[in-house]
């Protein structure tokens, strides 16, 4: 996700586009799509387009958004085929031929519009055991965790996930098999099962590794390629297959 | 018009970190009480707490201590406070960042040691702010989240409020009346217990920094419910929000702080740095004497193409600002612009509303039955909140809120019957604008964006403040004549849009008449006609009620310095020094 960006007076042909041509689905699981002419602006994001469209030609166009910076995961959308993040993509990014289609993500039943019920994601999170459980209570001074620990640093580089489901929805496993935990909610467990407060270490890979857990995965590598702020579910969810085997074997360390 | 009723132990309004809290505590307190969380977006993922960057401010470590973290928090709100609020604000931040961290689960920052990392932030005399990284918010939001979702909760995702229902009989609070923003469907919940936790926000500015869904709704509620507001001139700007345009919802969002700290320069549209004219701290002053200098360079036609001023890192080395500042540079980045070697376009942008609600500190109000955490709250921050107190407010106050909930319900708390007059007159006002032929409502929105930003922003005079008390009064008047087009109330944002500016206008009334009020300059709130602060010793606080017909009263209150007067100290090393 490191494209640069162009402005519009760069954009291949140097054409200098004035006008998108923006296609929007309209409707539920079923429903179509509409296209809408918008002006390009130097500082537009795909979520500035979405609500232009909304402003000024379908006022009750449905769509989702929060923070506006990239930290809420609310806005995430298919854009031109690809789940993205709506509010950090900067229009030039992806419509380089003035040409957009906004959808839904996929693999997320459609509420209308562009927005999706994203209540399975957050159960399957649950469900992955992605729930801390601690040892101390408040009433008690903070663990000692030593930042360079190989553990730590594991944690660190899954922790700061968003959960905006462009994983999920650009996971072709979780497409073809309901059952599928999908990437975010694996990555989760393996932040936890590399924290060494998680009291409840046994359960979490139990619920990782159980049907539908990491050994679903077929390793494709989309969700690491789509994930906006730079998390390799793909590397966790291989982290909780070795793990598992070498709790199976008796070998996991502590 | 056909209304879903609901029954409920605790309703919680927001699910930021006092809303989230309360549903904690309110489960630990008893298991078997039937709590509702109703949120304008999705659980724990809309609101402010989320977009926390800086950290938590908790004093823990050696040499610190709560009555240094208390004496920062009055200095730095200039003796506004109320200072049993502020005391229990910083006690309980001990107890709540061990819950988090202990608890919870969030994994917050450590020394090498494998201690608690804790970062110096503005205004504070010693380095107390625990935080991860610079995305705090996350992990904190993220970790409670969890802990919430895996209880047995009822939720109500993308749920308005839009009135708090008082009793029919007048003993207390009886529910809310909400909309159901995917059908479109109005819905009561009648709770023994409702917390006001939907944040406070100040998105009527023309540049601010709170997320998109927040429009100060809790607000707009509890006035007409005809509780007081205090402090609501308070309005904190944040010197350097993004700046793209008008047509694009990035402009306003935050480049942090330690952007100026590193060494960053400001420069005025003819590329030339001018802190130095205002402040012998330059660049690294506070954020009100940063937010001041630069409107008024903006003020003098000192420009940017957009109309701002330029943040300047690259002589500080495009690597070195990279890899300090990666999430600030990536955002940059993301949206078209170069941080780590360019010029970025910026402006001050309105950041947290210090006023709200009065509230006492167990989280009750003057309503029985009717509770308020967080940044809906006033009284905590006094003129000023100090970067880093904002996510232990809503986190302390929220734990808060559900104990007393659990307790409150505990000691018999009834279901009351709804007055069904209030009822039927929220739904009128929501049903208004269907009824009116289509205006032009995205520019009216401009338009009382402009009116604050330009009379009611960081330089404040008489003149000014009644131009935009006039103005208000129009824009209210045209909201009254501006309709939708078409009849969907299914997933509907521009019929949210509406009754966004409704309770945004609400909140702009009340925050220009409580800058008319306070005739002097302190921390937020800066009048060029009355420039200096005045005695401490006689502050006074604002105090606004509405009448339930549209008009406000206002009054001032002495603040009672019930642990500490002004010019006098609780630190005994201080005081020790001094003698």
């Amino acid at each position: 996700m490191s494209d640069t960006v162009q402005t519009p007076t760069a954009e291949p042909g140097g054409s200098g586009i004035k006008t998108l041509e923006v296609q929007i689905w309209r409707g539920g699981a079923e429903g179509a799509f509409e296209t809408f002419s918008v002006p390009r602006r130097d500082n537009q994001t795909v979520l500035d387009v979405v609500t232009e469209v909304q402003r000024h030609h379908v006022p009750d166009l449905a769509y989702r958004f929060a923070c506006r910076v990239g930290v809420c995961g609310s806005c995430a959308m298919t854009v031109n085929g690809t789940p993205r993040w709506t509010c950090r993509t900067h229009v030039g990014k992806v419509a380089g031929d003035g040409k957009l289609s906004i959808a839904p993500l996929r693999n997320l039943p459609v509420i209308r519009d562009l927005v999706t019920d994203m209540g399975e994601f957050f159960d399957k999170w649950t469900k992955a055991g992605g729930k801390f459980t601690g040892t101390r209570s408040r009433a008690e001074p903070m663990a000692e965790v030593d930042p360079t620990s190989r553990a730590r640093r594991n944690a660190d580089a899954g922790i700061e996930c968003i959960n905006c489901a462009v994983c999920y929805s650009a996971c072709d496993v979780v497409s073809w098999d309901k059952d599928y935990l999908g990437p975010a909610a694996l990555n989760r467990a393996w932040t936890l099962l590399n924290d060494s407060r998680h009291a409840a270490q046994n359960e979490t890979l139990a619920a990782a590794t159980a049907h539908g857990g990491c050994g679903s995965c077929h390793t494709q590598g989309s969700c690491m390629r789509a994930c906006p702020v730079g998390i390799s579910p793909t590397r966790s969810i291989a982290g909780i297959k070795r793990m598992s085997l070498l709790d199976f074997l008796g070998m996991r360390r502590s | 018009m056909h209304v879903e009723h609901h029954q409920t132990d605790i309703l919680i309004l927001g699910t930021g970190g006092a809303g989230l809290f309360a549903a904690l505590h309110a489960k630990q307190a008893n298991p078997d009480l039937n709590v509702t969380l109703a949120v304008k977006g999705l659980l724990g993922k809309c609101g402010c707490t989320r977009m926390v960057q800086g950290g938590y401010n908790v004093a823990l470590a050696a040499g610190d201590s709560i009555e240094r973290h208390f004496m920062d928090s009055i200095e730095g709100g200039k003796w506004l406070p109320r200072q049993d609020l502020a005391w229990r604000l910083v006690t309980g931040a001990v107890e709540r960042i061990r819950e988090l961290e202990n608890e919870v689960g969030c994994f917050f920052d450590r020394n090498p040691d494998g201690t608690l990392h804790q970062k110096a932030f503005a205004g504070q005399t010693f380095d107390r702010t625990v935080h991860k990284g610079d995305l705090t918010g996350i992990e904190i939001i993220n970790r409670l989240m969890e802990q919430v979702l895996a209880l047995d909760v009822d939720k109500l995702e993308e749920h308005r409020a839009i009135e708090l229902v008082p009793a029919a009989d007048g003993s207390g609070l009886a529910g809310v009346l909400l909309i159901d923003m995917r059908t479109g469907v109005y819905r009561f919940v009648q709770a023994r217990a409702v917390l006001l936790a939907t944040g406070g926000g100040p998105t009527m500015y023309r540049y601010h920094t709170p997320s998109g869904d927040k429009s100060c709704d809790g607000l707009a509620m509890a006035l007409r419910l005809g509780l007081a507001l205090r402090d609501m001139e308070m309005v904190q700007f944040h010197p350097t929000g993004l700046l793209g345009g008008p047509d694009t919802r990035m402009t306003g969002t935050v480049l942090e702080e330690g952007l100026r700290g590193a060494g960053g320069y400001l420069l005025n549209g003819a590329q030339e740095r001018f802190m130095a004219n205002y402040d012998p701290k330059g660049e690294r002053a506070t954020r009100d004497i940063v937010s001041r200098a630069i409107y008024a360079e903006m003020r003098a036609g000192r420009t940017t193409p957009m109309g701002g001023i330029y943040i300047s890192m690259g002589h500080l080395g495009r690597d070195k600002v990279a890899k300090s500042f990666p999430g600030m540079v990536k955002r940059c980045a993301d949206c078209g612009f170069d941080l780590a070697g360019g010029l970025v376009e910026v402006v001050p942008t309105a950041h947290y509303l210090m006023g709200g609600v009065e509230f006492e500190v167990d989280c009750s109000t003057a309503i029985p039955g009717l509770f308020a955490a967080g940044e809906d709250c006033g009284g905590v921050h006094g003129a000023n909140r100090l970067g880093g107190n904002g996510v232990a407010n809503s986190t302390v106050f929220g734990g808060i809120a559900g104990d007393s909930m659990a307790a409150f319900i505990a000691a018999g708390a009834p279901l009351r019957d709804p007055d069904k007059s209030v009822i039927d007159a929220g739904i009128a006002r929501a049903e208004r604008p269907f009824a009116l032929k289509p205006g032009d409502l995205h520019g009216l929105r401009d338009r009382l964006s402009d009116t604050m930003w330009d009379d009611v922003g960081i330089l404040r005079d008489a003149t000014g403040l009644a131009r935009g008390t006039e103005k208000l009064a129009d824009h209210r008047a045209e909201l009254a004549e501006t309709g939708l087009s078409g009849s969907s109330r299914a997933f509907n944002l521009t019929w949210h849009d509406w009754l966004n500016l409704d309770s945004l206008l609400t909140a702009s009334e009340v925050i220009t008449a409580s800058a008319q009020a306070r005739e002097d300059s302190r921390g937020a709130h800066f009048r060029e006609d009355f420039p200096e602060t005045g005695n401490l010793d006689s502050t006074r606080y604002t105090r606004v009620r509405g009448d339930g017909a549209g008009r406000l009263t206002i009054d001032t209150v002495p603040v009672d310095f019930s642990i500490v007067r002004p010019g006098e100290t609780i630190l005994k090393d201080a005081a020790t020094a001094a003698q």
